[in-house]
C-alpha cells in the first residue's frame, strides 16, 4: 500500500472519536451535539475501513456501510426529536430537559 | 513520486478532516457546524478512497453529505433563531471531566497502538483490483451478510414511522385528548 | 375385638369433625345430640372389644391392630396402632360410658349458650383424645393423645373467654401441663434412643437392658407428666382453678377422666417403673403428700366446685399410691368408682348452681333437701361413697388401694398406711361439711343478683330437664353398686382382669383388708361426726386463723411459684426488653430501614436527569473497558 500505514488512519480516527466525545459532553444545544455525534459515527467508520485494507477483507466494509445507514436513522429520529421540542417550546437546551432526575 | 503524492494528500485530508471536525464542535452558529461537518464528510471520502474503499466512498458523498445534512441543513433553517447555540456555562468540575475523559480516550488508543504497531499493523494485505468495488460489497451483502442488510432495512422503516410519529403536531394532540 | 377398638376410637373424631363442619346449619340441640350419640356409640364399640377380649383365650388378649405406619426407620416403626387388652378395654369403657352420660347431661346443663356447638364439637374432641390415649400401642401416639387432651382441656375451661378468669385458668392449665409434657417427651427421647423402639411390646422386652441411670430418668420424665396431668404435688396449681369451666367440663376432664390418664400412664407404663423402685415409690409418696394438702384445703374452700376439685386431687392421690406401690389393679378399681362417685358429685353440684342461677359459693346456700329431693339423693350417695362408706363403691377401692400399703410395710408402708388413713377422716370431714352446708340448715335469702360464670342459665329450674336427671340417676346406681366388681376374699374379677395387662407386685390378704376396712369406716364416720357437730354449731372446723390463712392460700404454693419462676421470668424479660429489644434489635430494624433510605437516596443523586452527566459517565466507564480488554487479551 502506498502512504501512510493503518496506524496514522487509526490515530486520525482516534483524534476525531474524542474530539466528537467533547462536543456532546460539553456543548448545550442539542444540535451540535447531533452534529458531535455524527463526527464519532464517523471516526469509527474510519477506524473500519482503515482495518479492512489492512486485512483485505471486506467485512469491515460492509460494517461500516451499516453503520451509515443506521446513522441516518438515528439523525432523522433525533432532528424530529427537536423539532418536536421545538414546537412545545421547549428550550433547545440538553440541560432543561432533566425529566429523568431521579 | 506516487507515494510522495499519496503522503501530500493524507496529509491534506487528515488537516481538513480534523479542521473541520474542530470546527463541528467549537461553532456557536449550527449552520456553519453542519457546513463544517460536510467538510469533515468530503475528507473522509478522501480517506476512504487513498484506503480501496471507492464504493463507500461515494456513498458517503452521496448519502451522508447528500441527504442526512441537507435533513441537517433544513432542520436548522426551519429552526432560525432558536437554534442559536452560544457556548453556555456548565459546573467547571463537567468540563473537566469531560476533557479527562477524551483525553483518556485518545492516550489508550495512542498507547494500545504502540503496543501493536509492531506486529499486527505491518503492512497491509494484498489486494484485487475488485476491492472495495460496488459488485464485491453487493455480493457480500446479498450473500454473507445478507441478515445485516434485512435488518438495516427495517432499521430505517422503524426509523419512518417514528419520524412520522414525532411530526404530529401539537395542536391536534390537543384536541384528540382535550 | 380391634374393630369395636377402631369404632371407640374414631367416632367421637367424627362427632367432632360433623359438628366442626355443619357449623351454623345444624342446631344447637342436634350439635348436642351428635356428640352425645357418638359417645355411646364408642361406648358400644367398646362393649365389643371388652366383650372379645373376654371371650379370647387368656393368651390371646392383647392385641396390636395398625391402621398404617407412618414412620419407618430400619428397625423403628411407629404409626396408627391400637392395643386392645384388658387394661384399654376398661379405660376404654369408663371413658366413653361416664363421658357419655356427662355429654347427655351438658345437653340439658348448657341449653341456651351462645355457643353450645363449639362445646360439643370440643367435648367429642377431648372424648377421642382421651381414647387415642388409652387405646394407642405405641408411646408416640399416647404423646399425641396426652396433648390432644391438654389441649381440648384448656379450650374448655376458657369456653367462656369473655371472662378474664377463665383464660388465665386455661392458660395456667396448659402451661402447668405443659411442663409435664416436656418431662414426658425427654423421657420418650432417652427411650428411642437407648432401645430404639417406641411401641410398648418393644419398649417393655428392652427395659432389663437398660441402664439403672436411663431407666431412672425416663421413669421420672414419665412421673413428670403423670403429675401434672393429674394434678399432683408439685404441679397442681391449675386444677382448682379449671373450675372456671362448665361445670359438666369439671366432671369429665377434671374428675372422671383426664386427671386419671396420669394414673393410667402409670400402670401402663408399669415395666420401666418397676425397674425404678425408687421413682415408682416416689410416685407413691407424691400421692400421699398431695391426698393431705389436698385435704387439708378443702376443709376451708367457699365455692362448691373448689372443694370437690381438691377432692379430686386427694383421691388420685390415693391412686398414685395404689400405682406406686405395685397395686395396679386396685389403682384402676379406684380410678372406675371414682369416676362415678365424682362425676355424679359434680353432676348434682351442678344442679344445685343450675337451680340457684350461678351461686357457686356455699355460703349462700342451705336447705335445698327440700327443694332438690333427688339431687339430695345424689349428691349424699356420692359423698357417702366418696368418704367410703360401704357397701358403696369408694369403699372397696379405697380400702384396697390402703391395705397395699399395709401389705408393703417397712417404713415406708407404714408411713403411708398412717397418712392415707388420716386422710380418709379428712375425706370425712370436708366432704360432710360440704353436704351439710348445701343441703341442710336454713335456706339461704337469695341475693336479687346471681353472679358468677354460670349466671347466663336462669333460676328456679327445679332439677331440672330428663337430660340432667338420667345421667345423674345412672351414676348414683352405679357409685351404689360399682364397687361390688371385686370382694376382698370373695370374689376379684375386676382385679384380675387389669392384673392380665399389669400383674400385681403387691397383694394384700383378705384379712389385712378388713381389718383396714374397719379401721377407715370407723374413721370416715369420725369425720362425719366432726361435720355434723361443727355445723350444728355453726362454726368451721378448722379454727385457728393462722392455719385458716395458710389453707385458704392453698399452703402459699401458688405464691412461691410465682416468686420461683414467674417473678424472675418476668424481671429477665423486663431486662430484655428495655436493653435488648428496644434498643438492639428494633433500632436496627430501624437503622436499616432508614439507612437503606439514606443510601437509596445517595445513589439517587447521581440520577442528575443531565445528559451530558451521562454521557461523561459512559465515556470514563468506556476508558475502564478499554483497558479491562487490553489486559485480558
Amino acid at each position: 500500500m502506498q502512504g501512510p500505514g493503518i496506524g496514522w488512519y487509526v490515530i486520525v480516527a482516534a483524534i476525531l472519536f474524542g474530539t466528537g466525545a467533547l462536543g456532546v459532553m460539553l456543548r448545550r444545544s442539542p444540535l451540535i451535539v447531533l452534529l458531535s455525534l455524527e463526527l464519532m459515527l464517523n471516526a469509527a467508520n474510519l477506524t473500519l475501513i482503515a482495518f479492512a485494507r489492512q486485512q483485505g477483507s471486506l467485512d469491515g466494509q460492509i460494517f461500516a456501510l451499516a453503520v451509515m445507514a443506521v446513522a441516518a436513522a438515528e439523525v432523522a429520529i433525533g432532528l424530529g426529536l427537536i423539532v418536536a421540542m421545538a414546537r412545545r417550546g421547549v428550550a433547545l437546551d440538553v440541560d432543561q430537559a432533566q425529566a429523568l432526575k431521579g | 513520486m506516487g507515494d510522495f503524492l499519496v503522503w501530500v494528500v493524507w496529509f491534506l485530508a487528515a488537516g481538513g478532516c480534523l479542521a473541520t471536525g474542530v470546527a463541528v464542535v467549537s461553532l456557536t452558529n449550527p449552520f456553519y457546524s453542519a457546513l463544517a461537518l460536510i467538510g469533515n464528510l468530503a475528507a473522509l471520502a478522501v480517506f476512504y478512497l487513498l484506503l480501496s474503499a471507492e464504493f463507500l466512498a461515494a456513498a458517503q458523498v452521496l448519502v451522508y453529505a447528500g441527504s442526512v445534512m441537507v435533513m441537517f441543513l433544513f432542520v436548522v433553517a426551519y429552526l432560525g433563531g432558536r437554534a442559536d447555540a452560544p457556548w453556555a456555562g456548565g459546573p467547571p468540575l463537567l468540563r473537566l471531566a469531560a476533557i479527562v475523559a477524551a483525553a483518556a480516550l485518545l492516550v489508550e488508543v495512542v498507547v494500545v497502538l504502540g503496543l501493536a504497531w509492531g506486529d499486527d499493523l505491518r503492512g497491509a494485505a494484498e489486494i484485487t483490483d475488485t476491492f472495495g468495488s460496488p459488485g464485491s460489497i453487493g455480493e457480500l451483502f446479498l450473500t454473507d451478510h445478507l441478515l445485516a442488510f434485512e435488518i438495516t432495512s427495517i432499521v430505517l422503516l422503524v426509523a419512518a414511522v417514528g419520524g412520522v410519529v414525532l411530526g404530529t403536531t401539537p395542536e391536534k394532540k390537543d384536541e384528540e385528548a382535550g | 375385638m380391634a374393630a369395636g377398638a377402631w369404632v371407640c376410637l374414631l367416632a367421637p373424631l367424627a362427632g367432632a369433625l360433623g359438628i366442626t363442619f355443619a357449623g351454623e346449619r345444624i342446631s344447637r340441640r342436634t350439635a348436642g345430640w351428635i356428640s352425645t350419640l357418638t359417645t355411646f356409640v364408642a361406648f358400644g364399640g367398646g362393649l365389643v372389644a371388652f366383650f372379645a377380649t373376654w371371650a379370647a383365650d387368656p393368651e390371646e388378649r392383647e392385641k396390636v391392630s395398625t391402621a398404617y405406619t407412618w414412620l419407618a426407620a430400619g428397625d423403628f416403626e411407629v404409626g396408627l396402632q391400637v392395643l386392645v387388652d384388658p387394661l384399654s378395654t376398661v379405660m376404654m369403657l369408663v371413658v366413653s360410658g361416664v363421658g357419655g352420660l356427662i355429654v347427655w347431661y351438658s345437653m340439658g346443663y348448657m341449653a341456651g349458650d351462645e355457643e353450645e356447638r363449639r362445646y360439643f364439637a370440643y367435648m367429642s374432641l377431648f372424648v377421642f383424645s382421651m381414647l387415642l390415649l388409652v387405646e394407642s400401642a405405641n408411646f408416640l401416639l399416647l404423646l399425641v393423645g396426652w396433648g390432644l387432651v391438654g389441649l381440648a382441656s384448656y379450650l374448655l375451661i376458657g369456653f367462656w373467654h369473655q371472662r378474664p378468669e377463665a383464660v388465665a385458668a386455661a392458660k395456667k392449665a396448659f402451661v402447668m401441663n405443659a411442663i409435664g409434657d416436656a418431662t414426658f417427651a425427654l423421657a420418650l427421647v432417652l427411650l428411642v434412643w437407648e432401645t430404639g423402639a417406641l411401641d410398648y411390646l418393644g419398649v417393655f422386652e428392652d427395659v432389663g437392658a437398660l441402664s439403672s441411670t436411663i431407666v431412672n430418668l425416663v421413669a421420672l420424665g414419665l412421673l413428670g407428666g403423670a403429675v401434672a396431668k393429674s394434678a399432683q404435688v408439685p404441679l397442681h396449681t391449675w386444677l382448682p382453678d379449671a373450675m372456671e369451666g362448665p361445670t359438666p367440663v369439671s366432671a369429665l376432664i377434671h374428675a372422671a377422666t383426664m386427671v386419671t390418664a396420669g394414673v393410667y400412664l402409670l400402670v401402663r407404663t408399669h415395666p420401666i417403673f418397676e425397674a425404678a423402685v425408687d421413682v415408682q415409690q416416689l410416685a407413691a409418696v407424691l400421692g400421699v403428700v398431695t391426698l393431705i394438702a389436698a385435704g387439708l384445703i378443702a376443709l376451708v374452700q367457699w365455692d362448691i366446685k373448689r372443694v370437690i376439685a381438691y377432692s379430686t386431687m386427694s383421691q388420685i392421690g390415693y391412686m398414685f399410691m395404689a400405682a406406686g406401690l405395685g397395686a395396679y389393679g386396685f389403682a384402676i378399681f379406684h380410678l372406675m368408682t371414682h369416676a362415678f362417685f365424682k362425676a355424679l358429685l359434680f353432676m348434682a353440684a351442678g344442679v344445685v348452681i343450675h337451680h340457684l342461677a350461678g351461686e357457686q359459693d356455699i355460703r349462700r346456700m342451705g336447705g335445698l333437701r327440700e327443694a332438690l329431693p333427688r339431687t339430695h339423693v345424689a349428691f349424699l350417695v356420692g359423698t357417702l361413697a366418696l368418704v367410703g362408706i360401704p357397701p358403696l363403691a369408694g369403699f372397696w377401692s379405697k380400702d384396697a388401694a390402703i391395705s397395699s400399703a399395709l401389705e408393703t410395710g417397712g417404713a415406708l408402708g407404714w408411713t403411708l398406711y398412717v397418712a392415707a388413713l388420716a386422710g380418709v377422716a379428712l375425706t370425712g370431714a370436708y366432704a360432710f361439711r360440704l353436704y351439710y352446708a348445701v343441703f341442710h340448715g336454713p335456706a339461704h335469702e337469695r341475693t336479687p343478683e346471681p353472679h358468677g360464670p354460670e349466671a347466663a342459665h336462669e333460676a328456679g329450674h327445679g332439677e331440672g330437664p330428663l337430660s340432667m336427671l338420667v345421667p345423674v340417676g345412672i351414676l348414683t346406681v352405679l357409685s351404689a353398686v360399682g364397687g361390688l366388681v371385686s370382694i376382698p376374699g370373695v370374689w376379684h374379677p375386676f382385679t384380675h382382669w387389669v392384673g392380665e395387662s399389669a400383674e400385681a407386685v403387691v397383694e394384700p390378704s383378705t384379712a389385712q383388708d378388713y381389718f383396714t376396712s374397719a379401721l377407715s369406716v370407723a374413721l370416715g364416720l369420725t369425720g362425719l361426726y366432726l361435720a355434723r357437730r361443727a355445723f350444728a354449731a355453726d362454726r368451721q372446723l378448722v379454727t385457728s386463723p393462722s392455719a385458716w390463712q395458710v389453707l385458704e392460700h392453698k399452703l402459699y404454693v401458688d405464691e412461691l411459684y410465682d416468686a420461683l419462676f414467674y417473678g424472675p421470668a418476668a424481671a429477665v424479660s423486663d431486662v430484655l426488653r428495655r436493653d435488648v429489644e428496644v434498643p438492639v434489635i428494633e433500632r436496627s430494624m430501624d437503622e436499616i430501614g432508614s439507612g437503606t433510605i439514606q443510601a437509596g437516596g445517595g445513589v439517587a443523586r447521581a440520577q442528575s436527569g443531565l445528559l451530558r452527566t451521562y454521557a461523561i459517565a459512559i465515556a470514563f466507564a468506556v476508558c475502564v473497558l478499554v483497558v479491562v480488554f487490553v489486559a485480558v487479551r
